[in-house]
């Protein structure tokens, strides 16, 4: 069974569908219940949309690669881009005790991937930013 | 994802049906501002269909709340799905909606 799938994007947010559609694919491929395959939705939806949204300073088109593995009962998905330097994994989580009046959605995006995925790291290799996410599968 | 309206007496039923997520927010957003001119004074945003949301999603959730309560309003969701009530928990909106 193919246990690996690499996927090149384009740093649009239309791409999220194409994430989406393959995650749905993986997921019956792999046997991945529905709410797993839903929480991995999301992460890479946040991951992504992160680069999408902030990683490039021009206005050209440039590649997003998602490669999404399984080995044994560990995903890992590796999201690599060559925009500017950036480590998700400092940022702050965000107070989510804060009354309505003071709640605001800045940075809940790296809060979920921190909390949906067991093991969360960035390197920079090569001139990319390179985010690895994981979770064993229960 | 798309919003079906129904409304009895002072009170307005809003079915979500689908995602609501990074590419369908916007959308959402613009759909619910009609609501802020609505005469009722309770809003239940029945949530039973809405399969999935990320944290874009949830930025207009916290909008429609923060506009209900400066409009002295009533929100109130109802039937989420337990992976999307996990979403709301982790990032504390539990707390902030009225959740039924």
């Amino acid at each position: 069974m193919e246990t690996s799938k690499t996927l090149h994007l384009s740093n649009k947010l239309e791409e999220l569908s194409v994430i989406q559609l393959t995650l749905d694919e993986l997921g019956e491929l792999w046997e991945i219940p529905m709410p797993a395959i839903m929480s991995f939705n999301l992460v890479l939806e946040e991951a992504f949309t992160n680069v999408v949204l902030y990683a490039f300073e021009d206005n050209l088109s440039h590649v997003i690669e998602l490669k999404i593995d399984k080995s044994d009962d560990i995903i890992s998905f590796i999201l690599s881009d060559d925009g500017k330097p950036y480590d998700p994994t400092l940022a702050a989580d965000p107070d989510t005790t804060l009354a309505l009046e003071d709640r605001a959605i800045g940075g809940l995006g790296i809060f979920f991937i921190r909390k949906m995925m067991d093991d969360v790291s960035y390197n920079w290799k090569d001139g990319k930013n390179v985010l690895t996410m994981r979770k064993k599968l229960a | 994802m798309t919003i079906h309206l129904s409304t009895t007496d002072s009170s307005t039923t809003v079915r979500i049906i689908g995602r609501i997520d990074t590419l369908t927010a916007t959308d959402f957003d613009s759909q619910l501002q009609d609501l802020f001119k609505s005469e009722s004074t309770e809003f239940i945003f029945d949530c039973s269909e809405m399969d999935y949301i990320s944290s874009s999603g949830l930025r207009v959730f916290l909008m429609a709340q923060k506009k209900f309560s400066q409009l002295n309003k009533k929100l109130i969701l109802s039937g989420l799905q337990p992976s999307i009530r996990e979403i709301f928990d982790i990032s504390g909106f539990s707390q902030i909606f009225t959740i039924r």
